[in-house]
């Protein structure tokens, strides 16, 4: 029996669907059998950015109502035999499936795979009570901006009334150098606020728009920061203790030696 | 016969109480209802409901149900719609300041939570933005206040404010509203405590300094 696990954040656009593409790719790397679902019906992205577009025949509404079976659905990834998607409905509305027909996927899912992650619309409507109802586990992704910040706590405290405690914290899209200046918020007071645990924090990179342009996860690039800071939660997800990386270490190699010298203020 | 009812009625001092029971879907609840009513029409036309229970409805259930009732079947539902809220009004202002009830909230209250108590609240945790604590007495928080926090929230002046680190969004004792300054200003570096003075809120640390 698998674990079902919801990434959610409230607000759009602060990475969910990257980081359920990266993470379902990490937890595949690591040689798990992993499911990922887009439970964003009518806007569907978790397959762009997974690349696999094309490969739609049925999705998550046709497994609900019947018009196939789950099997059918499920696509597997280009590179990982153990990653599977299943991906949204592009004509229909969040209203096609109720909490109950998702609890049933995802726990026709969990007897399949070790890991089922489930990407979440943004918002806390219908779309989000569908994706959190057969989650055992919550991840929560924040941006270092007030308003992420502010609805990442709604969604706590959301997750808290639906029996889904303690999620873990994802902060994606930080800069190091921003937060140095103060011009940042910076991840001590991000944790103080929503007071959970921290699963790990993503550096904004540009590879990560590259990739997901490519359609391919940017786990996958050994070179890019925020595909290690991926790796590493991944790992940690799949309990092992990871430290976390030190994000210095994005500094080029110019500006090294200029602090070598003493050249840098 | 061996057919169970969903639904129950019940004859109380301000009207009818009407029991949804749990386990039922919502379709054989109307079918029941409706097969209720038809049986004993006349008796219950202009019947006065108190109340629709049932834990299991959601909100435009519950609303669809009553607009069955009230078309179909001429019964009166008006008291039913509002909560005795008129009753509260004309309550006196909180005294128990000193000395008075008292509801302790353990937890984190987060954005688009609130706590409405008529007395005296105190919470052990955080009160973070966008969360809402109404007391009519005092508001103590063992943590940061970041909220909004609003005391003595029927009327009492005397009321105040504390906490180990006051830094609300807007801050209300009785009817005085006082928000925090726009733009950056000195964060509290010890607990401090609210109350009014001379018609304004005043905020001051509430321990001796050394």
């Amino acid at each position: 029996m698998g674990e079902a696990i919801v990434i959610t954040s409230g607000k759009g656009g602060v990475g969910k669907t990257t980081t359920t593409a990266n993470l379902g790719t990490g937890l595949s790397q690591l040689g798990y059998k992993v499911a990922v679902i887009d439970a964003d019906i009518g806007l569907r992205n978790l397959d762009v950015v997974m690349g696999l577009e094309n490969r739609i025949v049925y999705d998550l509404v046709d497994v609900v109502e019947g018009v196939c079976r789950l099997k059918q659905a499920l696509i597997k990834d280009k590179r990982y035999e153990g990653l599977f998607l299943l991906p949204a409905a592009q004509t229909k509305d969040k209203n096609a499936v109720s909490p109950e027909q998702m609890r049933k996927l995802t726990n026709d899912l969990k007897e399949m795979f070790d890991y089922v992650l489930v990407d979440c619309p943004a918002g806390i409507e219908q779309g989000f009570k569908n994706a959190i109802a057969g989650a055992d586990k919550a991840i929560v992704v924040t941006t270092p901006e007030i308003s992420a910040v502010r609805d990442a706590d709604r969604i706590i405290g959301l997750l808290e009334a639906s029996e889904l405690r303690d999620p873990l914290l994802v902060i994606n899209r930080i800069r190091i150098d921003m937060v140095k200046r103060g011009d940042m918020m910076n991840i001590e007071d991000m944790i103080d606020i929503l007071a959970i645990d921290l699963l790990g924090v993503v550096p904004d990179d540009e590879a990560i728009v590259i990739s997901t342009n490519k359609g391919e996860p940017v786990v996958n690039e050994n070179t890019s920061l925020a595909g290690q800071a991926y790796r590493n939660i991944a790992k940690r997800i799949a309990g092992e203790n990871v430290p976390f990386m030190n994000m210095e270490s994005n500094e080029s190699f110019v500006s090294k030696l200029r602090k070598l010298f003493g050249l840098a203020k | 016969m061996t057919e169970e009812n969903a639904i129950e009625f019940k004859g109380t001092k301000q009207g009818l109480s009407i029991c949804i029971k749990p386990n039922y879907d919502f379709q054989t609840i109307k079918v029941h209802l409706i097969e209720k009513l038809e049986k004993t029409q006349s008796f219950f036309k202009g019947a006065k409901i108190f109340e629709i229970k049932g834990d299991m409805l959601t909100h435009e259930e519950k609303e669809e149900l009553a607009s069955i009732m009230t078309t179909r079947y001429k019964m009166d539902i008006s008291s039913c719609e509002k909560p005795s809220k008129s009753v509260n009004s004309k309550e006196e202002v909180f005294e128990g300041i000193v000395e008075g009830k008292t509801k302790f909230v353990k937890g984190t209250i987060r954005s688009g939570q609130k706590i409405d108590y008529d007395g005296n609240v105190v919470i052990l945790g955080d009160v973070n933005p966008g969360a809402q604590i109404i007391a009519m007495g005092n508001i103590v928080v063992m943590g940061s206040l970041r909220g909004i926090a609003h005391a003595g929230s029927n009327g009492n002046t005397k009321s105040c404010v504390a906490a180990l680190y006051l830094d609300p969004t807007q801050l209300r004792i009785a009817d005085v509203i006082a928000r925090a300054p726009d733009g950056d200003y000195e964060k509290p570096n010890n607990p401090e405590l609210a109350r009014i003075k001379e018609n304004m809120v005043c905020i001051e640390p509430y321990l001796n300094k050394k």
